[in-house]
């Protein structure tokens, strides 16, 4: 009975709706999936990473992450949600990073440069990806800060 | 007429038990609602396709199994169709990721993959659809912070006196850590993604999808293995402990091969091979 009804059934089956374009691919205004993802993911980056230049207390990269943080968050079409949160993402400070730079002024040298060139390359990479105006700008100012951070040793 | 069936299938099993032969080796199919593919590792890239679309190298470690050019721009089932993939069934080019386990630092990659589709959790098999092609699914939460808002299970291949728990453990030397992920199987009929990539999927609720996600599709169920026993120290995952196990599903099987496999599996009720047949 149950092998009857199985088969009624498939026979019986429908096609799904073809579902439209994913909602979150694109915005009118072009703020899509893509840049919608880098945001978030910025913020995750930006607020660890000011807890590891706290410790190391560069007034300028201090500076220049409050700087980025209050742009980034100007960009939020949503309420902020972190969904990198004990993660390890590239150019974002893990706690346990962040905990040994507070005791090890080299770890927290080496973090901190790590911490640049790793954002450095994402910020390259979201470049290419990115088409919305006002968050291209935004991750110029950003690359702009931290190419000069290298530089500046 | 009912009787009596049941009980010479009764008295086959029994003799099959005391002589420890599978019953269905007597020539009976299994009657469970399983398809499968399995998919080795293919690659292993800092990219997400779904949660970071378009920006490679921006996310944490993932090891991809399946179509073998999945990248963070593979967001269309259009960038990955006329891929070729290392899944059984070759058919299978859809991509499925994971967070990359490490030892200390060490990446360790698992060496058994396997997806069941299969057609448990709803009262009603005969009316489970074809996974809609294109459809996204993250199941299971990379940002869990205890065992309280986690659905990850991990286990022992091989030792099942082991009891299994959200977190790493200690598999016997010889055995291997093996872990499980349900993703959700009711979908909402409308969106192949959402925002938060979790919202056009649910799980059912007592036997059947809800009516905000009407639509009954195979419930996919991931299971690794990895070569890894012994103490848990050192073990983590790209995401965190190994409560933040999560599993990202990108489904490009050909439209043709998933109606099928539904068709001859799961609304019959049929245990079928890699080739989508059963006995």
């Amino acid at each position: 009975m149950v092998l009857l009804a199985g088969l009624l059934l498939g026979a019986c089956q429908q096609e799904p709706t073809p579902a439209g374009p994913p909602s979150p691919t694109s915005a009118a205004n072009g703020y899509g999936a893509t840049e919608r993802a880098f945001v978030e993911l910025a913020i995750a980056t930006d607020e660890q990473a000011l807890k590891l230049v706290e410790l190391d207390g560069n007034t300028a990269l201090i500076e220049n992450r409050r700087t980025e943080l209050v742009e980034l968050r100007k960009l939020l079409d949503a309420p902020y949600v972190n969904n990198h949160a004990g993660h390890d993402m590239p150019g974002m400070p893990t706690d346990a990073e962040i905990q040994l730079a507070s005791t090890s002024p080299d770890a927290r040298k080496q973090f901190v440069r790590t911490h640049l060139t790793e954002s450095l390359e994402v910020l390259r990479s979201a470049g290419s990806a990115i088409t919305h105006q006002p968050t291209a700008e935004v991750v110029e100012l950003m690359e702009r800060h931290r190419t000069a951070e290298l530089a500046g040793g | 007429m009912k009787k009596p069936v049941l009980h010479l299938a009764a008295i086959i099993g029994l003799i099959a038990a005391a002589l420890s032969i599978p019953v269905a080796a007597q020539g009976e199919p299994v009657r469970v609602a399983e398809f499968l593919a399995e998919c080795p590792i293919s690659h292993r890239l800092a990219d997400d396709p779904i949660v970071l679309p378009n920006l490679a190298g921006a996310s944490h470690s993932h090891d991809f199994f399946g179509n073998h050019s999945t990248t963070a721009r593979s967001t269309t089932p259009q960038s990955l169709e006329g891929q070729s993939g290392n899944c059984n069934p070759v058919s299978d080019i859809s991509s499925y990721w994971v967070p990359t386990l490490y030892r200390n630092n060490t990446a360790i990659a698992p060496t058994g993959v396997t997806f069941y589709y299969l057609g448990e959790g709803v009262n009603n098999p005969g009316a489970i659809q074809p996974t809609p092609y294109g459809l996204k699914i993250v199941a299971g939460n990379a940002k869990a912070t205890g065992d309280h808002d986690s659905i990850a299970r991990w286990s022992c291949l091989h030792a099942g006196h082991v009891n299994p728990s959200k977190n790493f453990v200690t598999c016997p030397a010889g055995t291997m850590l093996e872990t499980y992920l349900d993703f959700p199987q009711c979908w909402d009929g409308r969106n192949l993604d959402s925002a938060d990539h979790k919202s056009h999927m649910s799980y059912p609720v007592a036997g059947g999808c809800p009516s905000s996600h009407p639509v009954s599709v195979p419930k996919l169920r991931m299971v690794l293995r990895y070569p890894v026993s012994g103490s848990t120290s050192g073990l983590r995952l790209a995401s965190g402990t190994g409560q933040t196990m999560h599993g990202d599903f990108f489904n490009v099987w050909p439209r043709a091969e998933m109606e099928r496999r539904v068709r001859n599996c799961i609304n019959v009720v049929m245990k079928c091979d890699h080739a989508g047949n059963h006995g």
